[in-house]
């Protein structure tokens, strides 16, 4: 048994020795394949298959392929890749040049109680006031959260949002950025940290463009 | 993505693109997306340990894991 694990073009440049892969031709494209991994999806085995794919990716274009992807064999593995081919070629042609970026946007603290109180100046206030208040501050940090994506987006040839998770994630997206380009992104974060006090900005990558692979 | 912290910010990141993202192609898939869904709460379930362990101050803040 194989995993599949990423489609590349063929022909390109030597897969690195060592780490066990195996490339099969399928008419213009390679699909990459490892010996199956025997572990359960441990964390552990998540993160190998990251270094595999990050290390394919350091001189070359690829589609990271959904883990698990498990196949009998090289026969098996080209008819997988032939069945798909135009959209594969044209996935590929899609991230072409660009990696992925992940923005998580998260609310610094909760806007509960103790600021709620804050802003009535400790008087005495009825419930709807403070659900008033406690409004106004989530709307307020919402907006902002929001308004980050913008200039962000005009930096990254595609992105996808995807939904927070409550209750403190605001924002969550992934942006298909160009190579050349990622240093400007990084810098844009940079900053929009600094002007956001009540925000936690979190970004990672370079990734593989796993956002990006299917339409 | 080198140090241990680096790596517990990413791990969201990490599973939410191996497991829900990628391209798919058919043919004979063995790990079953039923398997996949289990692993995948059995990692978010760590995962938000590792979260809550950072909004309390537990983990250092950090802007960037770029």
């Amino acid at each position: 048994m194989i995993d599949l694990i990423a489609i590349t073009d063929h022909p390109g440049p030597p897969l690195p020795g060592s780490l066990s892969l195996q490339a099969v031709p399928v008419d213009g494209l390679t699909a990459v394949c490892a010996p199956a991994e025997r572990e359960d999806a441990t964390v552990d085995a998540l993160w190998r298959r990251e270094e595999t794919i990050e290390a394919l990716m350091a001189d070359r274009d690829l589609l990271p392929v959904r883990y698990g992807t498990r196949l009998e064999d090289d026969a098996a593995a080209a008819r997988a890749v032939t069945e798909r081919r135009a959209e594969l070629g044209a996935a590929l042609d899609r991230v072409r040049g660009a990696v992925e970026l992940s923005l998580r946007v998260i609310a610094a603290d909760d806007p509960g109680e103790a600021r709620a109180d804050d802003e009535t100046g400790g008087r005495t206030r009825s419930g709807a006031d403070y659900i008033r208040a406690k409004a106004c501050l989530v709307a307020r940090r919402d907006a902002g959260a929001r308004t980050l994506h913008e200039p962000l987006s005009t930096l990254a040839r595609a992105s996808v949002k995807r939904p927070p998770r409550p209750p403190l994630e605001l924002l969550r997206v992934a942006y298909l950025v160009d190579r050349p380009a990622v240093e400007g992104f990084t810098a844009l974060v940079a900053r929009a940290q600094r002007s956001s006090p009540g925000l936690r900005l979190l970004l990672t990558g370079p990734w593989p463009p796993y956002s990006f692979a299917e339409r | 993505m080198t140090t241990i912290q680096e790596r517990e910010v990413a791990l969201v990141d990490l599973i939410d693109r191996l497991l829900g993202g990628g391209v798919v192609v058919a043919g004979d898939i063995t790990l079953a997306a039923a398997d996949v869904d289990l692993v995948y709460v059995h990692l978010r379930a760590l995962i938000t340990s590792v979260a809550t362990a950072q909004e309390k101050g537990l983990l250092p803040h950090m802007g960037s894991a770029v």
